[in-house]
Order: structure tokens, then sequence, then C-alpha cells
């Protein structure tokens, strides 16, 4: 029948498209995944460091789900051209784990992003940072962050005030109030005023705190993986259930 | 001795005549537009205003400051001379009521004071003599949180000439321990619950789905093979040799 076979060709047209949006979205994650893992301006070592890395994680199978995601769209398009049962079956089986993986680290994104809050890197920091040699991972990451964005500690220098610290262990209250990265350097490292870097003048000075500086990474980072990740999963759904229906009425 | 002088008046009973200066010694503070000193007080630091234009026609004094915890004013004998083991900041505060230092002269406080000029004394800023009882009349940092109390002795020789108020008591920070900062009960974002919930039920209907398909998969019901055909099957037309006359059968 002539309607049954338009239909035939709609429903073949529509998943075919529908598997072309997953290939370029699948390509579109893995990529957007691939800078999130690789930016080296980023935060990553703070977070390897609060142990909590999993959104770390999340954008690493955000990488094998994307170029997934276009394999099976190309098995996918081949298979509804072709009707051929085993090979959609194939693919809706595949689908279904990636679709499952997927839908792990979207949750896993979404999840670390809340419990990243400021007391978390305010902890962090607090037992980590020390300017002694050799430095560490979590010394040489707050250092680099405070240099570039010219800011000091998490909610601001007063934070080596009002708690102890590991740098207080080893640097004396009265010389130290903050750590000298804290102080404005001049183009040879050294404060441009040390007393008044030490009196808190402002200017000589980074009275404002790094954590706005850190959380717009980490949010552009969660929201890319988690949202848009949702996004491609609800797609994907659709072009599922619609293989699926095509699946039942093929002829074998 | 200066009588003229406005705000001053002669402590009669004393045997030593010392002024005394209606002035009592502040922490520093810029002007009111302007942010405060961020290293106001730290934990072993604070940080007073210069008594500029206080010792008017005290010339030829040496103008000390002396420090005492806020129970130990009184002990404080002002015929106590500086550079002696009775004032003397390693002794402070077990064996020492109250020690002297940051001595300078009326050159040093200059009137009136310029304007945009911070004119500062930082009270606890010399950490090199702070054990060496060769210097008495060290700028130690301060060993307790306080509350202090200062007051200025201008002393001509040895011998006391005028005098501060007591300042208000000043008290130090002290700083927190690290496990105080909550961490925990961090709460979960209304967009991660609608994301989790959404993609878990998104793909319980894939299973269901996938499920029925294979439960159906060799059943030729819900009139399922022959809705859609293969491609490559032979389209078969029937012709209805009865009747040549009659239209042709239809297609398949």
């Amino acid at each position: 029948m002539a309607k049954s076979d338009d239909c035939v060709h709609i429903l073949q047209g529509l998943l075919v498209f529908g598997n072309v949006v997953i290939g370029m979205c699948g390509i579109a994650l893995a990529a957007e995944c691939i800078y999130f893992v690789s930016n080296p301006h980023g935060v990553y070592p703070l977070l390897k460091a609060t142990e909590n890395n999993d959104i770390y994680a999340a954008a690493w199978i955000g990488i094998f789900v994307g170029f997934a995601l276009f394999a099976l769209a190309i098995l996918g398009i081949v298979g509804v051209i072709k009707s051929s049962r085993t090979l959609l079956l194939v693919y809706i089986i595949l689908m279904l784990i990636t679709f499952a993986f997927e839908m792990a680290s979207c949750i896993t994104a979404a999840t670390h992003r809340d419990f990243l809050t400021r007391n978390v890197f305010l902890k962090q920091m607090l037992e980590g940072y020390q300017e002694s040699e050799p430095a560490n991972e979590v010394t040489k990451t707050w250092d680099e962050l405070m240099l570039q964005n010219h800011c000091c500690g998490v909610l601001g220098p007063s934070d080596w005030q009002e708690y102890t610290s590991a740098f207080r262990l080893t640097h004396n209250d009265a010389d130290y109030p903050w750590p000298r990265k804290c102080c404005v350097l001049d183009a040879q490292g050294v404060p441009v005023n040390l007393d008044g870097c030490k009196l808190g003048v402002p200017g000589y000075y980074n009275s404002n705190g790094c954590y706005d500086a850190i959380s717009g990474p980490v949010n552009k980072h969660a929201w890319g993986v988690a949202w848009f990740g949702f996004a491609i999963l609800c797609w994907t759904f659709c072009v599922l259930l619609g293989t699926m229906f095509y699946w039942s009425g093929i002829e074998y | 001795r200066p009588g003229a002088a406005p705000g001053v008046r002669s402590l009669s009973p004393w045997l030593l005549t010392a002024v005394e200066l209606r002035y009592a010694p502040v922490l520093a503070r810029r002007s009111p537009e302007d942010p405060q000193l961020g290293g106001l007080t730290t934990a072993s630091t604070f940080v007073l205003e210069q008594p500029r234009c206080v010792f008017e026609g005290f010339n030829n004094t040496d103008i000390w400051l002396v420090v005492a915890l806020d129970g130990a004013t009184s002990a404080f004998n002002i015929t106590a001379r500086p550079g002696t083991a009775e004032t003397a900041f390693q002794g402070f505060p077990d064996k020492v009521p109250a020690y002297m230092t940051l001595n300078a002269t009326l050159a040093n406080y200059p009137c009136p004071k310029p304007e945009g000029e911070i004119a500062v004394l930082r009270v606890g800023s010399e950490t090199s003599c702070r054990q060496d009882a060769a210097r008495p009349s060290c700028n130690g940092p301060l060993p307790v949180p306080g509350p202090y109390r200062v007051k200025f002795l201008a002393l001509q020789g040895s011998e006391p000439v005028a005098m501060t108020d007591w300042s208000v008591p000043i008290t130090l920070r002290t700083a927190k321990p690290i496990s105080s900062i909550p961490t925990t009960g961090s709460e979960h974002s209304a967009g991660m619950i609608a994301l989790t919930t959404i993609l878990s039920i998104l793909f319980a209907i894939l299973l269901a789905g996938l499920m029925a398909m294979l439960v159906f998969w060799g059943s030729d019901s819900c009139g399922g093979s022959s809705t859609f055909s293969k491609p490559e099957s032979v389209m078969v037309q029937r012709y209805n040799t009865h009747h040549v006359y009659d239209q042709p059968a239809a297609r398949l």
C-alpha cells in the first residue's frame, strides 16, 4: 500500500535524521569533554586533591560515550536503511548500554558539582597550602591561581587569619599574616611594598577571594557535561523508541 | 612646662609632674570612605594611629609606647624606665606587667599630618628580637590574644614629662581550628534531582521497550510482521484473471 510505504519511508527518514543528530552530538560531547579534561588553566589539581574528582571521571566517560554515540549512529543509519532486524537489535542494545553510561556521567557531574562548595576548597587550601620547598600540588595550583587572578584565599586573605592552617605552622603570623603570593608583585615576583602588604593596605595586597575564579570553570564544566548529556539522552530516547517501533514492524 | 597647650592638665598628686594629655591611642583608621586595613588586627599584631599633633611642644623627649594587658594597667608605674628588665618585652606578660617599645621622637610624628598619608604604628612587627634579652625594647609579636591597652609616654632623659590616656581594650584575632569548617550538609540542588529522576524514568521506559521487543521476537502477533516490507522483497501483483476488463488488482 502506498500509504504504508510512505509511512515506512517517513519513519525511515526520521530515524536516519535522528541518528545523524545523535552522531553529531556525540562528536560534540566528546570534543567538549576532551577540552575540559585537557584544559591547562583548569582547576583539575585542586579537584584531584579533594579526592573527589568525580567530575573529571564524568568527563572521561563523556569522551567515550561521545565516540560510541557517533559509531552507533552510523550503525543505526545502516540498519534502518537495510531494515535489518539483527543490526537494529544490536544497535538498540548497544545504545541502551551507552545510555546507561551517559546517564551515570550526567548524574555524577551534577551531584559532585553540588558537593564542591566554598568550604570544601577552604578546608583543602588550609590543610594543603604550604609555602615550603618542595611545593606540593595544592600549593602550586593555588600559587598559580592567585597569581593569575590577583586574588587571595578562597574568601579573602582573612582566611589565613580566621583559621589555623598548615601555612601558619611554618610561617609566623607577624611576618606572614597571609602568604606572599597575596601581595601585589612586580615583574620579578617581589612584593611591591612588603610592609603595605603586611598591613593590608588596599593596592598592595589582593583583598578579594579566589572562589569566583574557581567556581566559574567548575560550573561551566558541570553544566556542560551534565546538561548537554541530558539533552542528548532525551533525543536518544525518542530515536530509540522510534527504532524499537520500526524494528517490531520489519518483516523477517 | 607648656601649660598653655589645650586639653592638658597636670597630675599634681604625683611627685613627678607628668602632664596627662587628653588623647587615647586608637587603632589605625583610614578615611570613612576607604576600606579598612586588612591587617588592622591579626593574631599577634595590631596597628595604631601615630600620635600626630599630640605631643606638641614636648621637644627633646623620647616618646615610648607602653603595652599592657587589660587588667594590668594599674600595675604600670610611670617611673619605670625603658630598656630595663622590668619593662622588657621578653618578660611580658608573666614577669613584666607592661613593656615599653617603639621609641620615637617628635620629629617622627610631624604635625599636621599630610593628607592621604598612612601614619601608623604596627605593634608586634619585629620577630627577630623576640627571644633576645639584649633588646628589651623589642617590638615583638604579642603572645596572647589580649585584650591589650596601650598608652604613649614621653620621657625626657629618664623622667616622664607627658603621657596619654590608656586606650580602649584591643583584642586580637583568634584562629579557629580547621575542623570547625562545616563541609557536610550540602543540599542536592533541584536541578540534580530533576535530572536524575527524568533520566531514570526514560531509561526504565527503554528497558521495558526492549523487553517487549525480545518477548515478541518470534511471534507474528500485533500484526507487525506484515506492516513494513523489506525493500528487496518481491512485489507480487495479483491479477484477477476472471475479470480481465476489471481494474487490475491493486498492488500489494
